[in-house]
């Protein structure tokens, strides 16, 4: 499906349609402030005028400030992580974020939390953590997973 | 005043910050608040938020289910858990379907989600389920000697427009939080800046950068340590300080502390129960002390 009509389709990506490129999204962006790479503005231009996804949405930290401060109301945040969406579907999932779906279908944490972890939570009175497996079979279910 | 909660402590808390858990519970204690914990409930589901909606949207379902089987709100620790499970419950609720489809998803795992439960933050019960007044009456061992700086991080707050707590631009609450133990909150500047944790994985430097630009503000304001409601926000200041002064070049020694190992400390409770060994940065403990 071209871009632009898979944003139109889920009520957040619809929004795209009310920015008039006025830039304060990537005036507040503490990514962009840091990584010249990074404009979120761009991010938004560039799938409107070209229906394209680049690398540079993985650079969101997903903290809100564009979304909080755009004076159209343009969910550019939950854009962006829709974006990502699309480009898991057509890419799979990167590379760096591998691991930790990997864990959660072994175990369904993030991270492996194991022996060390709970001998350290025993001292402090804690209750020991149990893995399980009902997240993998939910990450089964919906093809979410590593494959 | 609500006290009993289901108790969701996530992925980053029993791998990296159990500490944050401790004084969790030894303040809950004080405050007569009942945790029931959910020591199987594993992942929020937040990463597949960026992967796969339909894997998010049932992880979350999934652990809401579990604090609706015990007829219990549900309060976590961690902003991104907060963002996670607020969100998914809420869009859940409002779109029948979807919940219909992720009842498809859970009954593989003989669950089911039904949409009667709120999640709350814990910085967000301690404001507004407890309120500020009924902490009062449990500080025994006023702060008087700190300056702490507050670190709300972002889905605490954010988006304010489905989590409709504190003001997203200037928000209140953990500064009167750090002033109910006596403590002085500290105003630094970029006070709402991002820890940068989402970005780790992807581009490393980048994050320590934006870590380490905080840290940097927060010793120029003056402050003896940093306050967090959140693990990840924790790590990225606390664990991970040493990476953010080896990319930018600076040297900063701030103590970080989770809320309530604070709160506790004001309350009287002893540090050694406070799971100050699981701290990098060690603050200057002679602080806390009565003068
Ligand atoms: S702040 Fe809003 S309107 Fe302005 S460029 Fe960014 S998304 Fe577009
Ligand atoms: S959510 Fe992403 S794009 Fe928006 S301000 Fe934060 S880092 Fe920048």
């Amino acid at each position: 499906m071209d871009l632009r009509e898979e944003l139109k389709s889920e009520i957040d990506g619809k929004t795209i349609s009310y920015c008039f490129s006025c830039g304060m999204c990537t005036g507040g962006c503490p990514s962009a402030r840091l990584n010249e790479k990074y404009n979120p503005r761009r991010i938004l231009h560039r799938a409107v005028i070209e229906g394209k996804i680049e690398n540079d949405i993985w650079l969101c930290t997903n903290c809100y400030t564009c979304q909080e401060r755009c004076p159209t109301k343009t969910k550019v945040a939950d854009i962006i992580s829709f974006m990502r969406r699309i480009y898991v579907k057509e890419k799979g999932i990167p590379e760096f974020i591998k691991p930790l779906v990997t864990n959660l279908q072994n175990c369904g944490f993030t991270a492996p939390i194991g022996e060390l972890e709970n001998k350290r939570r025993e001292r402090m009175g804690l209750p020991p953590m149990k893995t399980n497996d009902e997240i993998r079979k939910i990450i089964e279910k919906t093809g979410g997973g590593v494959k | 005043m609500k006290n009993r909660y289901a108790y969701f402590i996530g992925c980053t808390i029993p791998f990296r910050a159990s500490n944050y858990d401790q004084a969790t519970k030894k303040v809950a204690e004080k405050l007569g608040i009942e945790l029931t914990d959910l020591p199987d409930a594993g992942c929020c589901g937040l990463y597949f938020e960026l992967i796969n909606e339909m894997t998010y949207l049932s992880m979350a379902a999934r652990v809401l289910s579990m604090a609706e089987e015990k007829k219990l709100d549900l309060m976590v620790l961690c902003n991104g858990c907060n963002g996670s499970l607020y969100r998914a419950n809420k869009k859940l609720k409002e779109n029948p379907e979807l919940k219909d489809k992720v009842n498809e998803v859970l009954a593989e795992v003989g669950r089911e989600y039904k949409g009667t439960i709120e999640v709350k933050h814990l910085i967000r019960v301690l404001y507004e389920d407890v309120g500020i007044e009924r902490i009062r009456e449990k500080i025994t061992n006023p702060l008087t000697n700190v300056k702490a700086a507050a670190h709300y991080g972002c889905h605490l707050l954010k988006p304010s427009e489905e989590i409709m707590f504190d003001d997203p631009h200037n928000p209140v609450s953990l500064d009167r939080l750090i002033e109910v133990t006596g403590a002085k909150s500290v105003d630094y500047y970029d006070k709402q800046q991002c820890c940068g944790g989402y970005v780790l994985a992807a581009d490393a430097k980048t994050a320590y950068r934006m870590t380490g630009e905080k840290l940097a503000h927060v010793k120029a304001a003056g402050a003896d340590m940093l306050i967090t409601g959140c693990p990840f926000c924790n790590v990225m200041y606390d664990a991970n300080q040493k990476a953010a002064e080896t990319e930018t070049g600076q040297q900063y020694k701030i103590p970080v502390l989770h809320y309530p190992q604070l709160l506790a400390l004001a309350m009287g409770i002893d540090a050694k129960e406070l799971g100050f060994e699981q701290n990098r940065v060690r603050p200057d403990m002679k602080l806390f002390l009565k003068e």
